[in-house]
């Protein structure tokens, strides 16, 4: 059996041998020996499992033989085997329990100290939305193999012992139940190919319609006004087609590699019945023995069924263990051994050149002072980097080239318990944590005292937010923060900022239309924020903008202009354009009457 | 306050008793599954029959063998062979029909995710507008897509899995009383005990259950907390894992943990009652006695040692798929409630109208309820004159975006009318509605289609003239050259746009519709500030020559319009030009008072 097994080709076994390693690498220290042990002890009871029914060989052949003291000598092994068989269920149940569920705890322990030391960027992609599904998924399917091990070294070690006691009471037979093992192997890894690519297609068709179904839910309003409800679903109805005939496709394709198994087993057992009779009639076997063979291979044969979806399973199992080993593995960006003091609250960013991941350069040469103690507003083009290097300075990433220095020191040079220690970050897409407002400010500076945590909210005007709330100061704020509206949360999250008083702080202003009362507020709140501290701010508000002490123009990468408003204005460059568009639409107005010829007017 | 809708059923009985309301939700699932699976009842029950017969058919080795053994080893000198080429036969009649019960059963699944894929998209379609609001999109995907997903255990596997756990073992017990009842009522008390402990255990285990689930889901929140807000747990608690997490994870292991251990020796002793090394034990040791007595063929000993090991597996498929049955219950709950969801009454076409001319809109007494019962306009009466600009102004939650919600019939009123050229908007078709009144609301959406298209949406027809003539006047013509294929670049494809791009696509699509009437909300001249004027330039072009409702929020905004309708609570308390409300002092005056001393305080 395992001699065949690895014979069957290297795909295969090439396979298990890295399921089983990326397994292994995630066991945590220490665990190593006692889940050797119990490896052992189960593969020591699936052994005495096969010895039972190679016991039944001599047994049963004495009963046919009509000798039934020679088969009750024989039922003393067997009773071995069937008490090793009550103390392993017990003994290695609670074992596994006991391994599976310090193997669970080890991943939480190293999954919840690995996110806080990942790099901020890591968070901006993808990944970071399989976390939920990593942490609870993956983690039970890792930890719960130690279970699985036993149905799967059942389903191995078992038939393998019978097949060694089959071999040695009669070669022929053994090898007629051995002789669809191969086979079987061969035309799984064939049917498998032949799968993967209907696989592909159904997955294919069924990503195109979901795509299809949010853009028909979310663009009904849309379709139904431009009478376009029949065509809007045309392409719905053509993708849910499209995903029916891939999936009947699938079930008729995946059929022979589903019941291959199957079948193998059924050849097995007809060529077992016809190899023992013609061995019986042809050779002279004694019937008796021929039967006793008999039964041994079906044994044999029998938990192989099983063998299929439990492989499955496991390839499951290691397909989680690499996610969490490939989220283990992300290198935070390095801190230094004995980190440097930041000096002084002031910024510069020298030749900053920065892209990210596969993406062009988004910082070209960005060279940019902040002066301490001031306010700088950067404005731009949306998508021109502002974000990015707010983003630089908190080293949420690593510059490509040139330097991020804060307090005269490089960013790379000190450690971020340093770093965020002068560092407030209020961004745009504010997240409060779930629990009071009261909470949330205190989190920014966690020794504060009531008076001060109240202060903060204050100046922020959170108290009026306070004020309208059911449960004044002990209201929960919702998941995220959803029970305030993006004002509110913004507020708060200036409210933080001042509670932790860092004397740095990095500012991304609200663009989401605030009602009036909100934008008012908000306004408020940053003049408060910006006394005595260093303040740079991605500006939308033309008020925050003039009232910086410095503006730098972000452009093509770089800072193309820097000075003060009138000074800028009076150069009348990219600044001075910017300002009058932005002047223009301040003074808008959805005027009356200017009729004019319009493309397409039926009215 | 008249209540609109009755609830389904009576809310106040069901509290009364929680247990009853619990049996009663999950009859009324199972019922509702029952009721969707409908449509391939036949197939499914055609399925479960072959499979139940394949399941007959898997006693065939060992009924074989023993009666070749009693030919053999009694000398009865009849030929075995035709056993053995029966056999043969017989299994692989039961491969046949394992396999197609599988396509059958699978090809049915399929054909039903499709048909209630249709049936819901097209229901989906038919709601009224009002449904779509605030997002449904993520919602509309997962029920059609993944809860019809869901129903795949329940629809391909459910009833063809029960069916071969009573038919099998059913089969296998009838023959073992038939060849040996004594040893028959012993293997059978082996697998009875086992199967006792086993059901005691399902009955305990839904306790834990409820722990481990809220377990669960607090694990999830608090990973999403840690993702979502890291560069708040990093900014601001430097060095503190999060303290969630931390507990939520600790609290998880330990619930899963009680659960096993509480399960672990029953389900020991279970699995050690009928561990094939006891089995065969049992049975061999019983049955050397029987022999030795006289009282049994040695050979009928094959049949109990074959068919005695895989009996209490053959049960357990009733057990497998209990989580698989809850999910596909929860599912199809709400793949139903869906199903449920009123539409919106379609015009009669024996009573469908065409706008009368001119096109004025009237608003006569415009009550408006939520399903809920709660009121929010009482009694809105006021007159749109073509070619006019009517202004909606008044605080949050007054009902402005209501009433125009209301005029794009999102929804219906629930009392007074709505009529436009004279005839009540409900006796309009859809089609002709939307020829007459187009809306640009702030959820700007394009659909996955080429820029024309898109700007054609509602004239698919119009010339490339007409539709650059209208991005021209949009702003947009020139972004759209820059596309790499111009007018034929792929929304999200191959053409990426700001926020404020796309929001001048779309108007440049309201301006080609050329409805007469315009729906407008002034918030999305502001929607993206760093392109405020270009949009701003656009809508004044879509403004020129239209009846216009605008939802203002700056009031400056709308100082020249022809007509302010100021709304307080539902009501519209002032009405008239900006310079005769603004000196009769009342609601309107102080609103501007308000926004003036904001503005001119800050500029």
């Amino acid at each position: 059996m395992t001699s065949s097994a690895n014979t069957a080709g290297t795909a295969g076994t090439a396979g298990t041998a890295s399921v089983a390693g990326s397994l292994r690498g995630l066991i945590p220290a220490g665990q190593h020996r006692p889940l050797g042990w119990y490896l052992a002890s189960v593969a020591g009871y699936a052994v005495s499992e096969g010895v039972a029914f190679g016991v039944l060989f001599p047994l049963l052949t004495a009963l046919f033989d009509g000798d039934t003291t020679a088969a009750a000598w024989w039922l003393l092994p067997l009773t071995a085997a069937a008490v090793a068989g009550w103390f392993a269920h017990y003994y290695l149940g609670s074992r596994a329990l006991r391994l599976s569920s310090a193997w669970r705890r080890d991943l939480y322990n190293r999954l919840g100290g690995k996110l806080v030391t990942l790099p901020l960027g890591w968070f901006d992609g993808a990944r970071a939305g399989e976390v939920p599904q990593l942490v609870i998924g993956d983690v039970a399917r890792v930890s719960s193999t130690v279970f699985l091990a036993q149905a799967l070294i059942g389903a191995v070690a078992t038939p393998a012992t019978i097949a060694v006691f089959l071999l040695g009471f009669d070669w022929r037979i053994g090898l007629a139940a051995l002789i669809a093992v191969p086979v079987v192997l061969v035309a799984l890894s064939v049917s498998r190919r032949l799968t993967e690519r209907s696989e592909a297609a159904e997955n294919a068709a069924t990503a195109e319609a979901g795509s299809r179904l949010v853009e028909f839910a979310g663009a009904q309003p849309t379709l139904r006004a431009t009478g376009q409800t029949a065509a809007g679903r045309a392409a719905l109805d053509d993708a849910l087609a499209d995903q029916h005939r891939a999936s009947r496709r699938q079930i008729v394709r995946s059929l022979p590699g589903e019941y291959i198994g199957e079948l193998g087993l059924q050849l097995a057992l007809t060529a077992l019945f016809l190899v023992g009779l013609a061995l019986t009639t042809q050779d002279g076997l004694e019937p008796g023995r021929m039967i006793a063979l008999v039964v041994l291979g079906i044994s044999l044969l029998r938990p192989l069924d099983a063998l299929v979806g439990l492989g499955g399973i496991l390839q499951a199992s290691a397909a989680s263990a690499r996610r969490i080993a490939e989220l283990l593995a992300v290198e935070p960006l390095p801190e230094p051994a004995d980190g440097k003091q930041i000096g002084h609250a002031g910024i510069e960013l020298t030749d900053v050149h920065f892209s990210y991941p596969d993406g062009p350069e988004v910082l070209t040469g960005l060279n940019l002072t902040v002066p301490a103690g001031r306010t700088t507003a950067l404005v731009g083009a949306s998508g021109g980097g502002k974000t990015t290097v707010t983003k630089l300075i908190a080293r949420f990433h690593d510059v490509d080239s040139g330097s991020v220095r804060v307090g005269g020191v490089d960013v790379r040079d000190v450690t971020g318990r340093e770093l965020f220690g002068h560092i407030a970050l209020v961004f745009q897409d504010v997240y409060l944590l779930d629990t009071t407002i009261e909470e949330n400010i205190r989190f920014g500076n966690p020794g504060a005292t009531e008076e001060q945590v109240r202060d903060a909210a204050r100046r922020a005007q959170v108290d009026s937010i306070v004020a309208r709330l059911p449960n004044g100061w002990a209201s929960h704020v919702g998941e995220g923060g959803r029970l305030l509206s993006g004002g509110e949360r913004q507020r708060v999250a200036i409210a933080r900022a001042l509670c932790k008083d860092a004397p740095i702080v990095l500012l991304d202003e609200a663009t989401a239309s605030l009602d009036t009362e909100n934008e008012a507020a908000v306004h408020d709140a940053i003049a408060e924020l910006a006394t005595d501290r260093t303040v740079l701010v991605i500006a939308h508000r033309l008020d925050t903008i003039i009232r910086a002490d410095q503006i730098a123009v972000l452009d093509g990468g770089r800072i193309v202009e820097c000075g003060t408003h009138p000074e800028l204005a009076a150069q009348d460059g990219r600044y001075a354009a910017f300002w009058r568009e932005r002047e223009r639409a301040r003074g808008w107005r959805l005027t009356t009457r200017t009729p004019t010829g319009t493309a397409g007017d039926r009215g | 306050m008249v209540k609109v809708t009755a609830p389904p059923h009576d809310a106040a009985d069901a509290d009364a008793d929680p247990d009853a309301a619990d049996r009663t939700a999950s009859d009324q699932t199972a019922a509702e599954l029952a009721e969707l699976r409908r449509a391939v009842r036949g197939r499914i029950g055609v399925a479960a029959v072959l499979q139940a017969l394949a399941a007959v058919l898997s006693i065939t080795p060992a009924v074989v063998l023993v009666e070749i053994a009693r030919r053999l080893l009694n000398d009865e000198g009849e030929s075995v062979w035709p056993l053995a080429w029966l056999a043969a036969g017989l299994l692989l009649a039961r491969f046949a029909l394992y396999a197609s019960a599988s396509l059958l059963s699978h090809l049915a699944d399929a054909d039903l995710a499709y048909l209630l894929r249709r049936r819901m998209t097209e229901h989906v379609s038919a709601l009224p507008l009002s449904w779509f609001a605030g997002g449904v999109s993520a919602r509309v995907r997962s029920t059609v897509q993944d809860d019809v997903g869901s129903l795949h255990h329940a629809v391909a596997h459910a009833r063809a899995d029960l069916a071969s756990a009573v038919a099998g073992p059913t089969v296998v017990i009838i023959y073992l009383l038939w060849v040996d009842w004594p040893l028959a009522l012993v293997t059978a008390a082996l697998v009875g005990m086992a199967q006792t402990i086993r059901s005691r255990l399902a009955v305990r285990a839904t306790d834990q259950v409820n722990r481990i689930a809220a377990a669960n889901s607090e694990l999830t929140a608090a990973v999403l907390e840690t993702v979502r807000g890291i560069s708040v747990v990093k900014a601001f608690a430097a060095d503190q894992s999060s303290r969630r997490f931390t507990a939520a994870a600790a609290e998880h292991a330990d619930a899963d943990e009680q659960a096993q251990r509480i399960f672990l020796r029953p389900r020991g002793v279970a699995r050690a009652t009928v561990a094939p090394a006891t089995v065969v034990f049992v049975v061999t040791a019983v049955g050397t006695g029987l022999v030795a007595a006289g009282w049994t063929d040695p050979v009928d000993l094959v049949a109990f040692i074959l068919l005695g090991v895989g009996l209490f597996e053959q049960l357990t498929p009733i057990y497998l798929a209990q989580d698989q049955r809850e999910r596909a219950q929860d599912a199809a709950g709400r793949i139903s409630g869906l199903l449920r969801e009123p539409r919106q009454p379609e015009v009669d076409p024996a009573r469908a109208r065409t706008v009368g001319t001119p096109p004025t809109v009237e608003l006569d007494d415009v009550h408006f309820a939520y399903p809920d019962g709660r009121e929010v306009l009482h009694g809105v009466s006021a007159t749109l004159r073509p070619g006019t600009v009517t202004a909606l102004v008044g605080s949050s939650g007054a009902g402005k975006s209501t009433l125009a919600m209301l005029m794009a019939r999102f929804a219906d009123v629930t009392a007074g009318t709505i009529r436009l050229g004279g005839v009540d908007l409900r006796d309009i078709g859809r089609d002709e509605l939307y020829r007459h009144i187009g809306f640009l609301l702030q959820d700007v959406v394009l659909l996955r289609r080429s820029i024309r298209d898109n700007i054609a949406l509602a004239v698919p027809e119009a010339s490339d003239e007409a539709v650059r003539a209208a991005a021209r006047a949009a702003a947009v013509d020139d972004r759209v050259l820059a596309l790499p294929r111009g007018y034929d670049s792929v929304v999200g494809e191959d053409a990426h746009l700001s926020g404020g791009e796309a929001q001048r696509i779309a108007i440049a699509r309201t301006l080609l519709a050329g409805t007469p009437i315009v729906l407008l909300d002034e918030a999305t001249a502001f929607a993206d500030p760093d392109s405020e004027a270009a949009i701003q330039d656009a809508l004044a072009e879509l403004a020129a020559g239209r009846t216009l409702l605008v939802i203002a929020h700056r009031l400056y905004t709308v100082t020249a319009a022809d007509q302010i309708l100021v709304l307080d609570d539902g009501r519209i308390v002032e009405r008239g030009r900006h310079d005769d409300l603004l000196a009769a002092g009342g609601r309107y005056a102080q609103l501007w008072r308000a926004q003036q001393s904001d503005r001119e305080g800050r500029a």
